[in-house]
């Protein structure tokens, strides 16, 4: 028999101004089962909680309802005061008659009757409720960290310096990400390559830290603390081993004519290649698409010029196979790029470039070996215009949101161009400035007067080529939409940045789930940034949005911390609150047929097939079974189940029943 | 029919509706007494059948509702929810059953005003409605 | 008629499957199951019209399924209950062959789950006119009268489960009404107990009847169940574009969503 204690608290006068809690605590004396009812003026001060204790163990309670606030305020305090007093914490429920009762009703019979219906209907159900023990998952204390930018650069030195594994995985020839190709950074102008390249070495060289570059996530199994991965090591078509990186080969291949994706597109590469000169590795990679040898069946020539006969023509994808604690996602984002913007002539005209492409020109390890020249003639450009927002906050292009990090860059372009063609004329086409960051201001106030750019507020209709000229078209908005024309030799888009390509199946293949621009959606917008839905996953970087460098490397910190929580520990505890199916004596063994409809329906992956089988191995039947280290207690299977064969431990079937009849006054919890 | 107070059971998710009422609560606001919650952790977690128990055990009405499409702790757990209330609210209405004794809503954590007007809607629609004596009286035999 | 003997004793004598489920004589004009285990039963075979079982029901009785492989003279509702075990996970690929007669009496015979599904694209799965018109006349009544239509048919049900018993998708070991902790359905057949059984089996039955027809059939005192399964096949197929019994392998209506579901009463 149950025996139930009733705590009534009257919140100050919170609660009992309203309600009537000397006969509530009176009639819930009278409840089948309760063995125990007082009212008292605090509950959840010490005294309060004392009462609770004591009662526990003068009369023997083995469950409690507290009458009071909202669950969501004091559930885990009195759990707690439970516990003190040895009353397992998931025997103790809260009955919500303060936000659900004395705050919403005037004072009236019927409020101090609503406030006994609801505890009447706690009763009920904490009658039902079962003893629970945390669950406990071993950790595996290996993190894999997707994505060689410094976001995931970052990350990987974070969780390595705390003391763990990490596999890095890069599907580029070198880690670097964009940071790698950038010029010189915002507000204080430091050379990209430069601070970061001392990062990549670290990489390299941190013991803790092993990286494969070249790679990617093939497939992922498993839940927070036990992940199973499956990492492609694309071919490089030479032996790492072997390959001193002297960089003969590269010099040697005779098919140099390839467009170099570091270099956005302005410059060339052999077939051979290294991305940049500071790579890690510096290792170089066949691009078998453009080799001759593999076009064509002859050449070779880097086999045969190999000091140490490193080159592997017949070298295949390589899968390792790894067990991961913790992910943390810093796959990057991209810019637009193609034919999205064919009122500005992008892709048409050789001079309206992008962003990173502007970027090269400026470093000092571009094409142009730093000097402002425009693609088409190599003509350094008198007048150069900048537009930002080329797609971002355009809801007409599909794209929103503020890509936020192109107000400062497109202020930085026409800063470095200034300083390296002094008599240049920079103009800069913007619809609002969006500057809000440490220094961020002052810095675009430093290119609009220091540096002479012009700042026009205007958005571009048109961008055309007369006489040799670009025409860029637009109004200005702040002297009366004045519709006004620049000629110009350069011009540069700051086109939005956008979710890698792909991003949508790797989302798949890890279960995390993203928004409607393929950005990864993180778990909470404010207090759960770096977490993804999907426990044990994290987010770094532009993955989940633009961001710039310091938001990205902040992130980066962020969840290098969460997964350094996750390892700090070998066990990962958690709420038993999950979804249990059915197990009984055979020959039915469990309820459940094995219709596996439930699968589908569940938003973590977390229902697996259970093989039953006999002493001879002989299979009985498959059943479901509920991953306790993937399942959240969402109990969208409970509802779903036709056999009822699946329970939810804390809203178990018996329990809601029991609390509907309750409610309303039905069942054998009448007074 | 005046003095009718109606019986309405209220079905909520944790983390937008019940927190939605909270909410309600912490801004004082009023609303009709005679509608109770009973907490799910989801609406994909709310049974058709415990509908069914409410009603068979005396409700007038009923309230079922949770996150925003979108907005669901648990990612998805409302979009199935949507499918079987779509499907239930038409058998219902196909075999007769006045489905305006069943309101589902949207409330989130930040809709204290929501629910107090849900709520005070709905009672007021119930009371129109009168006793659901038709599904009450179901009982028949009693023998159970 | 003669194909269909010729086919199940071709069957039955290679041992390619060891029962044929076909329809055989029953009371007068009525048809009913029999099991044909050897070739020399076969002449008991019969084909037509009044052929209207979905003999895929044994499909899931242990007693039928101990027999060995099985080959299902099958109507169009078989197949579709066919696909729809499947996807149910309830019978594997190559486990039983379908033989399919046609109007002149030739055989088709389906050994694969992927031949099923050729054919069953081809028949008209869609409900019928006459079956759209019925669901139709009851849609435009008024509610009061709908609910008295309903009323006074689940006040003559027995709680006698025959509509369970001819479902071959009511397959569950354990049904939700023989659930005694708590118990869901109350035992008596009075009328709560007689609506809400009915009401739990559509519901467990959106997105999974595939239109054979076999509970009204089943049902002694005349209720007419397949209403209620159609309205759902009808609503689901509506909303949701989705039909049961297509495909081997398919996304469940029920255990599926779109963001973008659309309805008009959540508010």
């Amino acid at each position: 028999m149950a025996r139930i204690g009733v705590f009534v608290c009257h919140c100050g006068e919170n609660i009992s101004a309203t309600v009537d809690v000397k006969k509530v605590a009176e009639a819930a004396s009278r409840i089948p089962g309760v063995a125990h009812s007082v009212e008292y003026k605090y509950m959840c001060s010490d005294p309060g909680q004392q009462m609770i204790r004591n009662a526990i163990r003068e009369k023997n309670l083995t469950g409690v309802v507290v009458a009071a606030c909202s669950p969501r305020m004091h559930e885990p305090t009195f759990r707690r005061a439970c516990a003190e007093a040895g009353l397992n914490p998931f025997l103790c429920e809260m009955a919500n008659i303060r936000e659900h009762c004395s705050w919403v009703h005037e004072k009236s019979e019927a409020t101090t009757h609503k406030a006994f219906d609801i505890v009447r209907t706690l009763v009920a159900k904490v009658k039902r409720n079962k003893a629970l023990l945390p669950i406990k998952v071993p950790v595996t204390k290996t993190a894999l960290v997707l994505g060689g930018g410094i976001a995931g650069i970052q990350a990987s030195l974070d969780i390595a310096n705390s003391g763990h594994k990490v596999i890095l995985v890069e599907k580029e020839p070198s880690i670097g990400g964009h940071m790698s190709q950038l010029s010189e950074t915002f507000p204080t102008l430091d050379c990209s390559q430069c601070i970061l390249t001392p990062r990549m070495v670290e990489v390299a060289q941190h013991p803790n830290i092993t990286l494969h570059s070249y790679s990617e996530l093939e497939s992922m199994d498993g839940f927070i603390g036990n992940f199973k991965v499956r990492i492609r090591k694309k071919a490089r078509s030479l032996d790492e081993k072997l390959c001193t990186g002297c960089g003969l080969c590269v010099q040697k291949c005779p098919s140099k004519k390839i467009s170099s994706e570091f270099d956005a597109g302005l410059g060339l590469r052999p077939a051979i290649y290294v991305p940049f000169p500071q790579a890690v590795p510096n290792k170089p990679v066949i691009d078998r698409e453009h080799c001759t040898y593999y076009r064509t069946g002859k050449c070779r020539l880097c086999e045969k010029i190999c000091p140490t006969q490193a080159i592997r023509f017949d070298q295949e994808d390589e899968i390792i196979e790894a067990d991961i604690g913790a992910v943390v996602v810093a796959t990057g984002f991209d810019i637009k790029h193609g034919d999205f913007f064919p009122e500005y002539g992008y892709g048409k005209y050789k001079d309206v470039i992008d962003g990173l492409q502007f970027e090269r020109l400026a470093s000092a390890s571009g094409p142009t070996l730093g000097e402002i020249r425009r693609p088409s003639d190599g003509q350094v450009p008198q007048t150069v215009v900048f537009v930002a927002c080329a797609g971002s906050r355009d809801p007409a292009k599909g794209i929103e949101y503020c890509s936020k990090i192109c107000c400062m860059y497109t202020a930085k372009h026409a800063m470095l161009y200034k300083h390296k063609v002094h008599h240049g004329k920079p103009f800069v086409f913007y619809m609002d400035i969006r500057a809000g960051g440490k220094m961020y201001e002052e810095f675009v106030r430093r290119a609009m007067e220091e540096d002479g750019v012009q700042y026009i507020r205007s958005r571009v209709s048109r961008i055309y080529e007369r006489g040799g000229k670009l025409v860029v078209k637009g109004a200005d908005t702040l002297l009366g939409s004045r519709p006004l024309e620049i000629e110009a030799d350069l011009v540069v888009l700051a086109t939005a940045g956008v979710a890698q390509a792909g991003a949508e199946q790797l989302a798949q293949r890890l279960h995390v789930s993203f928004d409607a621009h393929k950005f990864y959606a993180e778990a909470h917008p404010k207090l759960r940034p770096v977490e993804t839905n999907t426990a044990g996953i994290f987010l770094a970087g532009a993955c989940q949005a633009p961001k710039d460098i310091p938001e990205s490397v902040a992130q980066a910190s962020g969840a290098a911390a969460k997964v350094a929580i996750l390892f700090s520990q070998s066990e990962l505890v958690r709420e038993p609150l999950i979804a249990v199916v059915d197990r009984q004596a055979p020959p039915l063994y469990s309820s459940c047929v094995g219709c596996f409809l439930c699968q589908p329906s569940c938003p973590y992956q977390a229902i697996e097939k259970e093989e039953i089988r006999d002493r001879d191995g002989q299979l009985i039947k498959t059943i479901a079974k509920v991953n306790p280290g993937l399942c959240q207690g969402c109990g969208t299977c409970v509802a779903l189940c036709r056999t009822k064969s699946i329970d939810i431990q804390g809203f178990s079937h018996e329990q809601v029943y029991a609390e509907v009849l309750a409610l309303l006054n039905r069942g054998e919890d009448n007074v | 029919m005046s003095d009718f107070n109606p019986k309405i059971v209220a079905f909520v998710c944790n983390w937008c509706t019940y927190a939605g009422a909270d909410l309600t609560g912490t801004s004082r606001m009023k609303y009709s007494p005679q509608v109770s919650i009973i907490r799910f952790p989801c609406t994909g977690r709310i049974d058709f059948m415990l509908l069914l128990k409410a009603f068979a055990s005396g409700a007038d009405g009923i309230i079922v509702s949770g996150c925003h499409p979108n907005d669901c702790h648990y990612s998805s757990g409302n979009f199935h929810a949507r499918r079987r209330w779509i499907v239930f609210r038409s058998l219902l209405d196909f075999l007769g059953i006045d489905v305006r004794r069943v309101r589902f809503s949207w409330v989130s954590a930040a809709e204290g005003a929501k629910w107090a007007q849900l709520v005070n809607e709905t009672a007021e629609q119930i009371r129109l409605l009168g006793p659901f004596k038709r599904y009450h009286q179901l009982r028949g035999l009693g023998v159970e | 008629m003669e194909d269909l003997r010729n086919k199940a004793r071709e069957l039955l004598a290679a041992k390619a499957v060891q029962v044929v489920v076909g329809y055989g004589r029953g009371t007068g004009a009525s048809r009913r199951a029999v099991f044909i285990q050897s070739a020399a039963e076969a002449g008991e075979l019969l084909f037509d019209n009044a052929c209207r079982q979905n003999l895929a029901v044994y499909l899931m009785k242990p007693e039928v399924r101990k027999l060995g492989k099985m080959a299902l003279v099958a109507i169009p509702a078989t197949l579709r209950t066919i696909l729809q075990l499947a996807s149910e996970n309830q019978i594997q690929d190559l486990e039983l062959l379908a033989l399919v007669p046609d109007a002149s009496g030739a055989v088709t015979q389906l050994a694969t789950f992927a031949a099923i599904e050729a054919h069953v694209v081809l028949q008209d799965n869609d409900l019928s006119a006459a079956e759209k018109g019925e669901l139709q006349k009851y849609e435009i009544m008024g509610m009061e009268q709908r609910r008295q239509f309903w009323e006074e048919h689940f006040s003559r049900c027995l709680k006698c489960y025959a509509c369970r018993a001819a479902c071959p998708l009511c397959y569950c070991s354990r049904c939700t009404v023989e659930c005694n902790q708590p118990q869901w359905i109350p035992v008596p057949a009075h009328d709560l107990g007689n609506l809400e059984w009915n009401i739990m089996r559509a519901m467990h039955l959106a997105g999974r009847c595939i239109n054979c027809g076999d509970c009204s059939r089943a049902c002694p005192v005349g209720i007419p169940l397949h209403l209620l399964n159609q309205k759902l096949i009808s609503e689901v197929y509506t909303h949701f574009n989705s039909r049961s019994g297509m495909a081997a392998k398919a996304d469940h209506a029920m255990s599926t969503f779109k963001p973008n579901d659309a309805e008009d009463f959540i508010r």
